[in-house]
């Protein structure tokens, strides 16, 4: 401290007061974060871990150290090679059928049409609906012998099909259910991104002639390739996990056609007991959907860089 | 695209918006009827449209059949209690992380944001065994504590404190009022429509949360009602007429949330998936 008292603070002063108020500062922030912190830990990180380690053991208990056998099993079990294959194919047609459909909807909604809120909320309905009540309605409406869709089938002397029981049936129509569900989301998000694009581009394209197919192809397109790459990402992550289909609508079959993966996994846990398989079963998904969301992200941002 | 488009075009825009429309509410104006039929109706060769003499008796007779009126409460109290604590918890940290400095703020932040690439069915088992540990299997810590807080909900308030101006906030710290009550009556009332539509979304999120209530939960009354429609369904599938009263019961909730919201919905979603 200087013994000649100044009206401006002396640089020593200075950084004692800056630092005391970024320790300050520090202590506080830390201490309201310190809930947030436990709780992700605890919930999120730890468990991980522990999936990893049980993974890497076998019996009821997963007390039973066995290494690596879990994934080398896993990795060798025709089940769970179907399992995959089952999921990648529900996953790429619900994805594509999403961005399609709500491409679609979304164009023929970005224009200026009387009831076009009515339409919107309409076409959103399903999404906001519990997936559960969405599958138990279509369970319904595709059964075999009740449901209204043979009934009217037969009604009209047209063919009937097993549907969700039938084995080339079944899986086209859990994923013909989900993007019914989905395609309300997809919609609503390519119509935020058709308004963020400037009418000038069309405006001036159109000035040089160009038709509705080329400003699609040159403005709409490229222009929406940030939405569209958002919404593959993010349909590819969640329909991997997709469990309620097979759960409450198919039970898996009919012999393992709609088996998606994480009801493999959930069976291997909760119905066979064998917490260590599932556990296997489990990272290795997620291992596959980290590696597929970054190299979707990368070739992404090329593109749109490009 | 909005010069005006031809009557060709129009027809054409109408015909496929309506037909979707149709196919969209369609199904769910079917669930309706088919709650008010009899199980021989449900079944005719000839399917009933509107039934004739509509059993609204159905709605009575569903809360004798299955606890309903417990899985209702049970899926209330649990998405209740999560959506409060997410209310607490969450504008908290998205408040550290708008408006202090601290040493490894960003590599916290990006854990934290992390979280969010982690897919339930990692955790489930894990998360399982541990409410095992605890003694908590079947019971409402279980169902609860694993979601007390989310770190879409902190980044959601952290992007909406950000912007709010410091002024006051300096003010209050001059004043000498403390950090928590500079939260508690500064922060947090500014951020008033962030809260509700972080509180809607995770109500009816956790109002239709299946698979961990499924997993953790064995005894009939402690299940919330995804559950127990589901199951009650599996046992007596044969009667439809039931399961699609059930289902427009569950299906309430979510409706009136909706119809009172929709603007933010569709907003906040759309604003999301713009980043």
């Amino acid at each position: 401290m200087s013994s000649v008292p100044s009206a401006y603070p002396v640089n020593s002063q200075l950084r004692r007061a800056r630092t005391g108020l970024a320790t300050r500062q520090a202590v506080v922030a830390y201490v309201f974060l310190a809930p947030a912190l436990v709780y992700f830990a605890l919930f999120f990180f730890y468990p991980i871990a522990k999936e990893f380690w049980l993974s890497l053991h076998t019996g009821q208990n997963a007390d039973v150290f066995t290494g690596l056998d879990n994934y080398l099993d896993a990795l060798r079990d025709p089940r769970v090679r179907h399992s995959s294959w089952v999921t990648a194919l529900f996953a790429v047609g619900t994805t594509v059928g999403n961005i399609v459909i709500g491409l679609g909807l979304a164009l023929l909604l970005d224009r200026p049409l009387r009831g076009r809120v009515v339409f919107r909320s309409l076409l959103f309905f399903p999404y906001m609906t519990s997936f559960v009540i969405v599958a138990l309605m279509w369970k319904n409406i595709l059964d075999p012998y009740v449901g209204i869709l043979n009934r009217l089938l037969l009604e009209f002397g047209l063919p009937q099909q097993y549907w969700l029981t039938s084995y080339t049936w079944a899986l086209p129509a859990i994923i013909g259910i989900t993007i019914w569900h989905g395609m309300g989301y997809t919609m609503v998000l390519f119509l935020a991104g058709l308004q963020g694009i400037p009418q000038d581009y069309y405006d001036a394209a159109k000035v040089d002639g160009a038709d509705s197919w080329s400003l699609f192809r040159h403005i709409t397109l490229p222009l929406l390739a940030p939405t569209t790459l958002f919404v593959s990402v993010i349909g590819i992550i969640t329909s991997l996990q997709d469990f309620a289909q097979p759960y409450i609508i198919t039970g898996g079959g009919p012999a393992d056609a709609t088996r998606l993966y994480v009801y493999h996994v959930f069976e291997s846990g909760f119905g066979q007991l064998d917490f260590g398989y599932a556990s296997a079963l489990a990272f290795l998904m997620f291992l596959v959907i980290l590696v597929l969301t970054v190299a979707q992200l990368r070739l992404g941002r090329r593109g749109i860089e490009y | 695209m909005n010069d005006q488009p031809g009557p060709g075009a129009k027809v054409l825009t109408y015909g496929f918006l309506g037909l979707f429309a149709v196919a969209t509410v369609l199904p769910f104006l079917y669930m309706i009827s088919l709650s008010l039929q009899s199980e021989a109706q449900t079944m005719a060769a000839t399917p009933v449209v509107i039934p004739s003499s509509p059993r609204w008796h159905n709605y009575v007779d569903i809360w004798k059949l299955a606890p309903f009126a417990r899985f209702f409460a049970n899926s209330v109290i649990v998405a209740g209690a999560i959506t409060l604590s997410h209310l607490f918890f969450d504008p908290l940290a998205g408040y550290v992380f708008a408006k202090y400095e601290f040493p490894l703020k960003h590599v916290i932040f990006v854990l934290i944001l992390g979280t969010l690439m982690i897919p339930f069915f990692v955790r489930m088992i894990p998360l399982y065994v541990m409410m095992s540990d605890f003694g908590w299997l079947n019971s409402y810590q279980a169902l609860i504590v694993p979601f007390l807080m989310s770190a879409y909900g902190i980044f959601l308030m952290r992007q909406f404190i950000q912007p709010l101006p410091n002024d006051l906030i300096d003010a209050a710290r001059l004043d000498g009022a403390s950090e928590f009550r500079i939260y508690w009556n500064i922060v947090l009332p500014q951020t008033k429509p962030a809260l509700a539509t972080l509180g809607l979304l995770t109500f009816v999120f956790q109002f239709n949360e299946f698979i961990w209530p499924l997993i953790i939960v064995n005894t009939t009354t402690m299940r919330t009602l995804t559950i127990g429609l589901t199951l009650f369904n599996q046992e007596n599938f044969v009667q439809w007429q039931y399961t699609a009263a059930g289902a427009i019961i569950l299906f309430v909730p979510s409706l009136v949330f909706f119809l009172i919201t929709q603007r933010y919905f569709v907003r906040g979603i759309a604003l999301s998936g713009m980043k």
